[in-house]
């Protein structure tokens, strides 16, 4: 047992010389992005490929996405632990980081996105509730405090575990001890805690499918072409929880790689998460599938010239790769118990992310490319700025994660322990199998 | 034209309510005119090149010096080789301006005041002289007209006056309840005009003389025609017999001979239908006016393609009369002393003009501004020792302009009196600033239109903002230091005085929307104002509106036969005719007729160039203004730059796609570069590309943007007006 | 309390863009210069829409003037988070620029497209300051601007002013014997996107007899 989580207890104490090398990567790729933002604001949104009629762009499309995969963490770890299953015990932690590094760099993109960043706070001072994107806000305020909590909260005990590891550095036994709020692991408390993340996670499942449908609101609210139709609510909390579950994957493998956890996380693991995701391609599918084919048939000027920017036109690569990716590979992948192994699922869970920012990029752009009153300019072409950005956000969305994983433990040691006693209690032996197929 | 003014600054433009002309509303351009008095790259004060020709390496001088180098150099001239020698080119010439150049010129003594007219409206006025005996455009009573032919009249973005056009359109079609004028443009692009008009009529590049006299040829075979207006105001519309009993053809069987709707379908490309359907529409829907513009009169062939749309006019009776043709009438100026006796002056004035206007190349010429350069580079009939200019830029406006600037370089001296560095003011030795007009005092009489006499007065607005001066006052200022009887021919202390002068007439003829006991009152009262005018045109005062041998409307110009024919003895008749490239001979000679239209280029130059003026630019002026430039061309949605229109099918054909870059080559072997427009309003035949762009000089906006097609354009006439044949090159086109 | 409405007689429009022109002079909108213009920056509250379409011979023209709607349903104000563009009490939707904080969202709402992002300080060249109109503000970088019915020179717009082909009407709509008023209850009358509810307040009249 001992042995064993040795494993989790080593990337906070040893630090190698891969660790050095990614933040190094990390860091100038992130100074990179600081930069081209920095020119940004100095100059204003006219370093972007932005223009009339193409208002939103890049950001708006890493904002929608991210949020998307926000929900790796909610569905994990609330939804499997509402459905009391087990084999989420090692990747709840993981998933609940995805969703709070997701919602920041989601909402750091759609501060990016702003012309005037520094009037932020005109928000709390006039904000309006007629306004969608008030409700984005307070949706996404409240889905941020509560994944905060979420994730702190079970945080707790591994806290105390590591204020009493001796091998830590005095500042981080400082921390811990301050962040542990002097857990003893009574009885008492580990009800009351048992309890606070049970009400938590039954909570921020609302909140989450709150969050995306606000998000999908903001288009769905005005009324521009394929923009302006009720089942954009459902449909973008699906495609949520799709790239989320992706992403979940990818962490996953890159976790079970990078600190050999794979007594933890097991090819099983892998399995299930796939056939979860088979499973949302296929509703992915049939949403995309019966908003194309209402559009079409509604034969509404204005919606069919959006329709066949995607279909045929400009866009067309983009829509059909897309469709490719979230859908295709996904089905031709996952369906078949040869292809659904882990490389394989792993392979379609990025595969279906790239699939998924491209979804949203099909969203945002296309509609406001055909305006419905005649425009001399009617296209979009990212900057470097914008790429810069985005490549930004994904090294943040790393780093994040990366020093996150140094401080805390990204397994949750506590809740593996008492899934071990759980499991020991029911099957002994199984983690002697797993030790050996290690 | 009102100026709001803030603290001395203009601020906004806005038309003048009390100008009968503009009624309190202004163009797209005289907003725009903000940017050209605070234009950043105007001239801050006279420059004296240093450098060589066109190095724009320019030393500022102080006036005095300015004026000083001028007198030095002009006595000089005068002396040896002559005052002939020296020549001013003049484009826009407002009010007094023209007379006071004129005067200049005749005092110092030369004859070479050479206008931009036959580059511009030259074709319409000699086409009036010839039918109606007034050398000018004409005034339309659009007001009362319920329908109008216009052929390659650009009526609503260019032509004028514009302002007074677009007011009568709008009230053409719904001021007056239940009478909708129809409006139809032949044009052979789809402009604007011809967009906003209720047909539009594609034309065969050059046939418009044809057209018409397919028109005729309907309404004088229906009998549609007007007969007692015929037989009472016209000259020769029936078979007639001359003082010596020679029997001439009359217009009637001319026309019937020779324009069946099938033969006009041939050469006009119009569908004999649809001119029949035109014809019977024009001559049942009085009062109608046939019109056009430089499209028709600016051709190989273009006084005869106006005498055949005039004549359209004389069959239904459209003159004279409400909704019809008026004839303008001018103001009363106090005519100009006379000069000085001076015989060096009248020497010099007797020469032959520089521009060969009025000899046996271009007998109806005045002046012929595009012929400069074959004169200056042939020295021929001399030399040219100096060359003012004033409010015109031949290194842009002029066709074939490379000759132009091989021209510059054979002039020893060149005064440019430009605000501007323009493509021609580079190549000038010195600059003498003018105001820009909202800095200076400025009458102006407005073009043709209302039929009687407007007199705008524009005060400076705002205090000059640099170093310029009024170039009248320059004009002056220089007559006086030449002394002599140059000083003596200008008794006048500034334009200002000179302006005063000219206008006492107007108040000296009690006449008008301004009376006054004394001229000092009447001149403070034009100066609130702004405008003078006169009462209403008064139709029917029939003795003043045909200037011609018989008093009549000439559907067979004795005025043409008289002065071609007073050379006859001179030369071999048909030689001549053969150089001046006019094939008609006897009555015809003389005839509103179809002469075929020359081009230049083979079949390897497969499409006809038309370049047109859009409603954003003002000639060569308006191009340093973003605010023109942001909007400059409407139906193609582009903007800073320039384009050439092809028919889309042509394109497919070609394999060029929009957007793309394309070469416009003609026979001169020059191209230029321009992005394709696919534009399903160009004729399969004929590209076209807006004029306006492509200056070497003039500010930061407007130099080296987009092409300026005068490079490609050839230096083709219409030889016996003298007047440029605009439309007369063929380009082909391919790939960059 | 008035409710103000234009009227444009496409029949009597010769798109000759004075109106623009003058719009560009009485706001202080600065020219966006060429590169920015060719990216889709330019800023013109008021805009002559252009569309030639069909096939030679047979070619159509449409030339449409468009300034804000000023939609007594406005989709613009609804979206605003922050109250930076709302409906005044005589029916014009107007901007705070002081307020809004650039995240375009009143821009992809607008089904007409015309409001206008400031994607970058607005340029006014040396001697081009001299002719700013000190009646209206200018406005910085990052912020919507847009047609404001010319609210500081009620009741005559400057397009309308300038307006050659006397082609602009503007008046109270609310007052049934207004000259706008009775146009835009005439047979030729119609609004832009009328099917979308937005309830514009800009009306055309038909081309044609
Ligand atoms: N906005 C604006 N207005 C102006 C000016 C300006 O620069 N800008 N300039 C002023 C001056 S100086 C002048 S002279 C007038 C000129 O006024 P217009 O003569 O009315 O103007 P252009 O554009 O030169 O007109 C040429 C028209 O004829 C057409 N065309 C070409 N070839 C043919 C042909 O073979 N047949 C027919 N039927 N049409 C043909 C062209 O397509 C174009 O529409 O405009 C004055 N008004
Ligand atoms: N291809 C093609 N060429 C054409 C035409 C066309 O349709 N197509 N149109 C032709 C016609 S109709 C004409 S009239 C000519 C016009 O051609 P130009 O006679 O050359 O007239 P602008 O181009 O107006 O040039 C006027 C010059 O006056 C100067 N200027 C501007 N403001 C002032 C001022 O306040 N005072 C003084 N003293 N000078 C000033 C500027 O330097 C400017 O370059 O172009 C002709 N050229
Ligand atoms: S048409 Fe010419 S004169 Fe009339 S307002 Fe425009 S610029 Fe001035
Ligand atoms: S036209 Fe657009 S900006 Fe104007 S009120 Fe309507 S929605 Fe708002
Ligand atoms: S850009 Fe400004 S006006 Fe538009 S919605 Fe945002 S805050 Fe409101
Ligand atoms: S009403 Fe005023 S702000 Fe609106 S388009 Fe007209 S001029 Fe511009
Ligand atoms: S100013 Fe008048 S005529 Fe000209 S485009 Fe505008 S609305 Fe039409
Ligand atoms: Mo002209």
């Amino acid at each position: 047992m001992e042995d064993r989580e040795a494993v989790l207890f080593k990337p906070m104490e040893k630090t190698g010389r891969g660790f050095y090398l990614v933040v190094s990567i990390l860091g100038l790729i992130l100074a990179w992005a600081a930069f081209a933002y920095s020119r940004q604001l100095a100059i204003g949104l006219d370093v972007t490929g932005l223009n009339r009629p193409v208002y939103w762009g890049l950001y708006i499309t890493n904002f929608v996405f991210f949020i998307g995969i926000s929900h790796a963490g909610t569905l994990v770890s609330a939804i499997l632990r509402v459905f009391g299953a087990e084999w989420r015990r090692p990747i709840t932690r993981a998933a609940e980081a995805i969703t709070v590094f997701a919602l920041v760099l989601g909402t750091g993109n759609i501060m990016i996105d702003m012309g005037r960043p520094d009037r932020l706070l005109n928000i709390l001072r006039y904000g309006r509730f007629q306004s969608p994107l008030v409700w984005d806000v307070v949706s996404l305020s409240i889905y941020l405090t509560a994944s905060l909590t979420y994730l702190y909260l079970p945080l707790i005990p591994d806290l105390a575990i590591l204020r009493d590891r001796p091998s830590l550095p005095r500042w981080r036994q400082w921390l811990y001890t301050k962040l542990s709020l002097g857990w003893t692991g009574t009885e008492v408390q580990k009800h009351r805690l048992e309890r606070l993340i049970g009400i938590m996670a039954v909570l921020i499942i609302p909140i989450a499918v709150s969050v995306h449908t606000v998000v999908s609101w903001v288009f769905a609210m005005t009324v521009q072409p394929m923009w302006h139709s009720t089942i954009f609510g459902p449909y973008f909390v699906i495609g949520a929880i799709f790239s989320g579950i992706a992403t979940l994957i990818i962490v996953m493998a890159i976790l079970r790689r990078s600190f050999k956890l794979y007594s933890y996380i097991t090819d099983q693991h892998f399995s299930n998460l796939g056939l979860l995701l088979l499973v949302f391609a296929f509703l992915w599918a049939y949403f995309t599938f019966s908003e194309y084919l209402t559009e079409f048939y509604g034969n509404e000027p204005a919606g069919m010239r959006v329709l066949f920017a995607k279909l045929t036109e400009e866009f067309s690569p983009l829509f059909w790769a897309m469709w490719l990716f979230n859908f295709v590979v996904p089905f031709v992948m996952l369906s078949n118990r040869r292809t659904r192994t882990v490389r394989g699922t792993i392979l379609t869970s990025i595969l279906i992310n790239i699939g998924m920012w491209l979804e949203r990029y099909n969203i945002v752009v296309p509609t406001l490319t055909r305006p419905r009153l005649p425009s001399p300019v009617s296209s979009y072409l990212p900057t470097w700025t914008e790429w810069s950005v985005l490549l930004g956000s994904f090294a943040l969305f790393a780093m994040l994660y990366v020093v996150f994983s140094k401080v805390f433990p990204i397994i949750s040691i506590w809740e593996v322990r008492e899934g071990g006693e759980i499991a020991a209690r029911q099957a002994p032996g199984v983690h002697a199998a797993e030790a050996a197929a290690d | 034209m009102l100026v709001r003014t803030i603290n001395g600054r203009a601020v906004k433009i806005e038309g003048n309510p009390l100008h009968p002309v503009n009624t309190g509303k202004v163009c797209p351009k005289a907003n725009a005119a903000l940017q050209v008095l605070y234009d950043p790259d105007r001239i801050k004060g006279p420059l004296r090149q240093v450098g060589e020709r066109g190095s724009d390496n320019w030393q500022p001088i102080s006036w005095e010096e300015g004026i000083a180098l001028i007198v030095e150099r002009l006595s000089e001239i005068r002396a040896n080789p002559g005052p002939h020698t020296v020549a001013f080119m003049t484009g826009r010439v407002r009010g007094q301006m023209g007379g006071l150049i004129d005067r200049f010129l005749a005092a110092y003594g030369s004859p070479n005041h050479i206008r931009h007219d036959s580059l511009s409206v030259d074709g319409e006025r000699i086409g009036n002289e010839l039918m109606f005996g007034h050398r000018e455009q004409l005034g339309y009573d659009w007001d009362n007209c319920n329908y109008v032919l216009s052929f390659g009249r650009a009526f609503l973005e260019a032509s004028r006056p514009t302002v007074r056009q677009i007011r009568a359109f709008s009230s053409m079609r719904r001021d007056r309840p239940n009478r909708r004028a129809k409006f139809v443009q032949i044009d052979t692009r789809f402009s604007v005009t011809a967009a906003k008009a209720d047909e539009w009529v594609p034309i065969r590049p050059g046939s418009d003389g044809a057209l018409a006299l397919g028109l005729a040829n309907v309404i004088i075979a229906e009998g549609r025609y007007d007969a007692a207006f015929l037989q009472e105001h016209t000259f020769g519309f029936e078979e007639w017999k001359d003082a010596e009993g020679v029997i001439h053809e009359g217009f009637r069987s001319f026309v019937l001979r020779n324009y069946h709707p099938i033969q006009v379908e041939a050469i006009t490309g119009v569908n004999a239908d649809t001119i029949v359907r035109l014809a019977r529409e024009f001559a049942s829907t009085q009062p109608a006016i046939a019109t056009g513009g430089r499209g028709a009169s600016m051709q190989t062939n273009g006084i005869y393609n106006w005498m055949a749309i005039q004549s359209l006019n004389a069959l239904v009776g459209s003159i004279e009369i409400p909704g019809g043709v008026m004839i303008q009438n001018h103001p009363p100026y106090t005519a100009w002393p006379d000069l000085p006796a001076d015989s060096l002056a009248e020497a010099g004035r007797s020469m032959p003009r520089i521009d060969g206007a009025g000899t046996r190349s271009h007998p109806l010429a005045t002046s012929v501004y595009q012929s400069l350069p074959a004169h200056i580079l042939a020295a021929s009939p001399y030399p040219l020792s100096a060359l003012f200019l004033y409010y015109t830029n031949p290194l842009f406006s002029a066709p074939d302009v490379r000759r132009f600037y091989e021209a510059f370089q054979e002039i020893p001296f060149i005064v440019s009196f430009s605000p501007f560095l323009d493509d021609s003011s580079v190549y000038a030795d010195l600059i003498l600033p003018d105001h820009t007009f909202l800095e200076r005092l400025q009458d102006d009489e407005i073009e043709p239109s209302l039929g009687y006499a407007v007199v705008g007065l524009r005060q400076p607005v705002v205090a000059p903002l640099l170093d310029t001066r009024d170039s009248g006052d320059v004009l002056i200022q220089v007559a006086k230091a030449m002394g002599g009887g140059v000083a003596a021919a200008f008794p006048w202390e500034n334009f200002a005085h000179a302006v005063q002068f000219r206008l006492s007439g107007l108040w000296a003829s009690e006449r008008g929307t301004i009376r006054a006991t004394s001229f000092s009152h009447f001149w403070d009262e034009l100066t609130a104002q702004s405008v003078w005018y006169d009462a209403p045109y008064a139709f029917g005062r029939w003795g003043r509106v045909f200037n011609t041998p018989s008093g009549k409307f000439e559907f067979y110009s004795q005025s043409l036969k008289n002065r071609l024919e007073a050379r006859r003895g001179e030369f071999s008749w048909d030689d001549w005719l053969d150089e001046l490239e006019i094939r008609a001979r006897g009555d015809a000679l003389y005839l509103p007729h179809y002469e075929p239209p020359r081009f230049i280029g083979d079949h390897e130059y497969p499409f006809y160039l038309n370049t047109y003026k859009l409603m954003t630019h003002a000639e060569g002026r308006g191009a340093n203004a973003p605010w023109l430039q942001e909007k400059f061309g409407l139906h193609a949605r582009r903007s800073w730059d320039a384009w050439v229109e092809i028919n889309p099918e042509v394109a497919k054909s070609l394999g060029i796609v929009e957007d793309e870059w394309v070469w416009v080559e003609s026979p001169l072997g020059e191209k230029i570069k321009l992005k394709a427009l696919l534009y399903p309003g160009t004729r399969p035949d004929t590209v076209n590309v807006p004029f306006g762009q492509g200056h070497r000089s003039y500010g930061r906006w407007a130099k080296e943007r987009g092409e300026n097609p005068n490079w490609i354009i050839a230096d083709e006439y219409d030889r016996v007006a003298g007047t440029a044949g605009w439309y007369a090159t063929r380009v082909k086109i391919y790939k960059a | 309390m008035p409710r103000w409405g234009m009227v444009i007689d496409l029949d009597r429009c010769v798109a000759c863009q004075a109106c623009t022109a003058a719009c560009r002079a009485e706001n202080n909108v600065a020219f966006a210069g060429p590169e920015d213009t060719e990216l889709g920056r330019a800023i013109f509250w008021h805009e002559v829409l252009s569309e030639v379409s069909g096939e030679y011979p047979n070619v159509r023209g449409t030339f449409i003037p468009r300034p804000c709607m000023h939609c007594e349903n406005p989709p613009c104000v609804r979206v605003c988070p922050v109250g930076a563009t709302y409906q005044d009490e005589e029916g014009l939707v107007l901007q705070r620029y002081e307020r809004c904080i650039g995240c375009r969202y009143c821009m992809v709402a607008c089904p007409y497209a015309v409001r206008y992002f400031n994607w970058r300080d607005p340029q006014w060249v040396e001697s081009l300051n001299n002719y700013r109109n000190p009646d209206v503000p200018i406005r910085p970088k990052g912020i919507v601007e847009k047609c404001t019915f010319c609210s500081h020179r009620l009741p005559v717009p400057a397009c309308n002013q300038a307006c050659p082909g006397n082609a602009r009407f503007f008046g109270d709509l609310e007052d049934p014997d207004s000259v706008v008023s009775q146009l835009a209850r005439g047979p030729r009358a119609f609004r832009l996107l009328e099917d979308l509810g937005t309830e514009p307040k800009v009306y055309y009249l038909r081309e044609g007899a």
